[in-house]
């Protein structure tokens, strides 16, 4: 299974870049998780309860950065068991552009999923991560954004200002979501 | 039950009578293997491999363990030095191959997903379902062999360890027995396709499909020391699977009884193979003292079985220029699958299938060749059609490509070739008994008329409509001949039943097969009213119990027409010969069984009919009061016959299909299926109309919906029916059935069985009929599954080549 998307988040590169390598942040947005830890240098390990369908499961998953170009880039490679439920495997490249203050993430997912997960077919799968990934989302923009922050106000190049675009942002296919994290394999189990 | 009226009791034979069966099944009355209930049962539920090929690094059961409920956990460790390792010689067919060793639990590495790997014995289901999801089993996972082709590559990893080779099995089948005499033969093919005026070669693919059965596997066991075991098993043959039972797990042979419940939901072939599972059901039904008992979910039934197929054919044929077939030619690979499934192990069914590869056509010479290849998938399984489905599919297919070539109608090149008369041997050795293959034929083109479609086709044509016309036949076995069972199976081929006389003058028949569906009953019970003049009513028959029935080789490749109703007759005569020898003497006549006639419940003597007594009343007398009896006899009435044939036997049939293509979109919708059968005697057209239109719906589902696929890492993703789909109602044509019988010599009724090798011709008639309407695109189809998308293709590619 392969993905790709861009999704814009309406910080500056640097601060979208350390969130995503934040555990703490990380562990508050990403729904279902209990917990999460840094093994080593670039390395997590998180665990994540999710349910898709007829399927409930806790997932455990292992994830390692490298080729890290802070702020601009990373690759990921991660692993992901549900138990009975299933598993993934996952390689990711993840790239940070700023255009203004809004930050535009790119990323390229290639996942091979098994067991059950795989047998439920793709619909239910895919459904199941646009919702966990919305609310991935809505949860790290809350988390970075507070409501009452003074919001800076970007403009593009025709100094209009540009809207945050967060409700087009949050119905997008939101793989990202895990990408950052250990529970990151869980979630592209889900996609 | 619905009674037809019949004036004579031969005329049981032919009538079209209600199904016995069908009144409890149909009012839910059925007694499936779910439906036993023995006090105290545990329930058992395996915990499966996800990988396709892993090495097992820990299995952790200890949380499972700790639920209340769970009764015990076995995993591989815990059998491998208590039950023997697979193969066992009870398991294995006379063919020279390269058997995987294997235990009912995996051992270190699991070969294919879905693969058993630990089992869960707990007090229900729910609790053995929890408790199994909470085993921990951690894998580190190793490269899957997934393409029979790279398989064979002498460089490819094995998916046996130690094994020297993916290649399970290898066999060639014509020219002779020495390498000198094969390489003559091969040498004198290669110069008929050097000099033939019309040659095709094609790549034939056709994909992993099989049977579905409604019910799925299922195993309850039952241990106490005094009578040792008593397994229930859904099987089509309980008379093996109670050796396997007594050979593997060394337990003596007076204390193994199977019972195969009387209502199975369909067997197909699928039921036929002796399985890990019940191997270790019955380990620890014997160890915990305790029933047990596991009835497998659709998804493992998915997982695990009636996957079969899955050929690919590089066929070539060649023929003269006056349209005469000369020569065969066929490479076969088989993906076999991981080869862990007893008695068949995969290969057995495309070595039957190469076999049957030169079908009802006449050629000089043959050079076929089979490699059966080992990957990480599920193991093949039989499925109706066993080995041939895909074979059958090649070779019609490539006779329409020929005709194509010469421009001929296809059917007139098949009639033409046809083998015009019997007994007959084919190129691969394959011994056909008797028929009459163009009056078949023949009858089959009175129904269709050709020339009327042909002018409608070109009507329909100039409105932009496109109508094809597909042909195919089949040699079919008739049941298996020992001479075919023991080489392949091991096993005897004999038809067996006991009838026992009731003394108010009922009939009980007791058959060594395991129906899952056919009508036996039915069948049964008109052949002992014909031959008592009786009513069927009167009849019932026990199969399934190895405790009370003879010995059989089971419900297998449409043996109850032939085999099975043919040993019910002969023991049906040498009862009538033993009633009218202790008649005659009461009568005081000298006579015997050629000068009575059993008619109408009645005895009569044919030289004066004022001596006669009741059916009831001379069985009563023999069975109650055996005094006064010939010097020599004594009382009671039972026998057992088994019965064979001296040579194989066959029978045949032959399809049309008319279909209209959407050449926009490639759908195609089967406006005709017309069929024309040689079945021999009918006993009851109505179990035989049956037979022909599950056989056609599952060829037809097979060709045109049904895939099992594993992705690139071998997960098998076609584990429930939204994913492999069946046909409906509504996707199937209505079948026209026609008959042209010819009586079979060889049995005493003169009926051929039916129904196992039947969906074979389905495939090559619809795809022919396909290719035919597309015939101004020049399409040639030559892989399955036949759905829109493909067809699809075609038409653009061919778009595609004429704008160049």
């Amino acid at each position: 299974m392969e993905l790709t998307d861009q999704i814009s988040i309406n910080l500056p590169r640097e601060s979208v870049f350390a969130a995503l390598n934040d555990a703490e942040i990380l562990r508050q947005a990403i729904p279902g998780c209990e917990a999460i830890e840094s093994t080593a240098d670039n390395q997590f390990t998180a665990t994540v309860s999710a349910k898709v369908g007829p399927l409930k499961a806790r997932f455990k998953g292992q994830v390692t950065l490298s080729d890290i170009v802070v702020p601009e880039s990373y690759s990921l490679k991660g692993e992901g068991r549900g138990g009975p439920a299933g598993h993934a495997k996952v390689q990711a490249q993840v790239r940070l552009t700023e255009n203004n203050g809004v930050t535009l993430l790119d990323y390229e997912v290639k996942a091979d999923i098994g067991g059950k997960l795989a047998q439920l077919g793709g619909q239910l799968v895919q459904n199941t991560a646009q919702k966990l990934a919305a609310e991935f989302f809505n949860n790290f923009e809350a988390l970075l954004v507070p409501p009452d922050a003074p919001a800076s106000q970007p403009s593009d190049d025709d100094g209009e200002p540009i809207k945050p675009d967060s409700a087009a942002s949050k119905t997008r296919v939101w793989i990202v979501a895990g990408l950052a994290t250990a529970a990151l394999a869980a979630y592209l189990t889900l996609s | 039950m619905a009674t037809t009226e019949v004036e004579h009791s031969k005329d049981w034979l032919g009538a079209r009578l209600a199904r016995k069966e069908d009144q409890r099944l149909l009012a839910g009355d059925g007694r499936y293997l779910a439906d036993i209930v023995l006090p105290g049962t545990l329930h058992a539920v395996f915990v499966r491999s996800e990988y396709a090929h892993a090495r097992i690094l820990e299995i952790d059961s200890s949380e499972a363990r700790a639920m209340t409920g769970v009764v015990a956990i076995y995993t591989g460790a815990d059998i491998k030095d208590v039950i023997k390792s697979m193969p066992q010689p009870v398991l294995l067919p006379n063919l020279p191959a390269r058997y995987p060793t294997f235990w009912p639990l995996a051992i270190d590495t699991v070969k294919f997903h879905g693969e058993p790997v630990a089992l869960v014995i707990a007090r229900d289901k729910y609790v053995a379902e929890d408790a199994a999801e909470s085993v921990f089993v951690d894998y580190e996972e190793l490269e899957p062999i997934l393409d029979p082709e790279r398989a064979l590559e002498a460089d490819c990893a094995h998916v046996h360890e130690g094994d020297g080779g993916n290649e399970i099995f290898a066999m060639s089948f014509c020219g002779g027995e020495t390498e000198q005499e094969k390489q003559a033969n091969n040498e004198e093919v290669e110069k008929i396709f050097e000099h033939a005026a019309y040659t095709v070669k094609e790549r034939f693919r056709v994909q992993r499909t099989g049977i579905t059965p409604m019910e799925p596997r299922g195993v309850l066991c039952e241990w106490n020391d005094s009578d040792g075991l008593t397994a229930y098993i859904t099987t089509q043959r309980p008379h093996i699977d109670r050796l396997a039972l007594i050979d593997i797990l060394d337990i003596s042979a007076e204390k193994v009884r199977v019972i195969a419940p009387r209502d199975q939901g369909g067997g197909f072939g699928v039921k036929a193979p002796f399985y890990r599972e019940n191997l270790i059901i019955a380990h620890a039904a014997r160890e915990l003292k305790r029933p047990v008992r596991w009835i497998e979910s659709r998804y493992e039934s998915l997982m695990n079985v009636g996957q079969e197929r899955d050929q690919i054919n590089t066929l070539e044929i060649a023929a003269n220029e006056n349209g005469k077939l000369l020569a065969v030619r066929n490479h076969c690979i088989t993906d076999n699958g991981v080869g862990t499934t007893g008695v068949y192990w995969g290969f057995v069914m495309p070595f039957l299938g190469n076999v049957e590869l030169p079908n009802a056509y006449t050629w000089d010479k043959g050079d076929v060749r089979l490699q059966v290849a080992t990957t990480n998938k599920a193991c093949l399984t039989p499925s109706r059609a066993f080995g041939h489905f895909p074979i059958r599919f090649a070779l019609e297919r490539a006779i329409d490509m020929i005709a194509h070539k010469m421009a001929i109608e296809p059917s007139t090149l098949r009639r033409q070739n046809l083998i015009p008369s019997l007994p007959y041997t084919s190129v691969t050795n394959e011994y056909y008994d008797s028929g009459d293959f163009l009056k078949v034929w023949d009858n089959l083109m009175d129904q269709a008329d050709l020339s009327s479609f042909r002018a409608e086709q070109a009507r329909a044509r100039e409105a932009g409509r496109y109508l094809g016309i597909g042909f195919a036949c089949g040699v079919e076995l008739s049941g298996v001949a020992s001479e075919q069972l023991v080489p392949m199976e091991n096993q005897p081929g004999y038809g067996a039943a006991t009838v026992r006389l009731d003394p108010r003058g009922k009939v009980l028949v007791f058959g060594g097969d395991a129906p899952a569906g056919q009508g036996h009953e039915t069948t049964a019970a008109q052949v002992v009213a014909a031959e008592f003049a009786i009513n069927p009513a009167d009849v019932v028959l026990k199969t399934g119990d190895t405790g009370t029935t003879p010995f059989g080789a089971g419900s297998i490749g449409a043996r109850a027409g032939s085999y099975f109703v043919s040993a019910v007759s002969d023991a049906c005569t040498q009862l009538k010969d033993k009633i009218t020898r202790i008649l005659a003497h009461d009568l005081q006549i000298e006579a015997s069984l050629q000068h009575f006639e059993f008619k109408n419940g009645e005895v009569i003597y044919l030289g004066d009919d004022t001596k006669r007594q009741s059916f009831k009343d001379i069985v009563e007398r023999i069975i109650m009061f055996p005094i006064n009896m010939p010097e020599g006899e004594v009382g009671g009435l039972e026998t057992t016959a088994f019965f064979e044939a001296a040579k194989p036997m066959i029978c045949f049939n032959a399809d049309c299909c008319v279909v209209e293509v959407d050449i926009d979109s490639g759908e195609f919708k089967i406006l005709r299926w017309v069929t024309s059968e040689d079945v021999g005697n009918v006993i009851n057209p109505m179990v035989v109309d049956g037979q022909m239109h599950g056989a056609i719906v599952q060829g037809l589902s097979n060709a045109m919906f049904e895939e099992f696929i594993y992705d690139d890492q071998g997960q098998q993703l076609t584990a429930d029916f939204e994913h492999y789909k069946l046909a409906t109602a509504a996707d199937v044509p209505d079948i026209e059935i026609t008959y042209a019988p010819t009586p079979c010599p060889h049995t005493p009724l003169g009926t051929r069985g039916i129904g196992e090798g039947r969906p074979s011709s389905v495939p090559g008639a619809l795809a022919n009929a396909v290719c035919d309407a597309l015939t101004p695109f020049g399409i040639e189809i030559t892989q399955l599954p036949l759905r829109p998308n493909l067809v699809w293709k075609h038409l653009r590619d061919a778009r595609q080549q004429s704008d160049h």
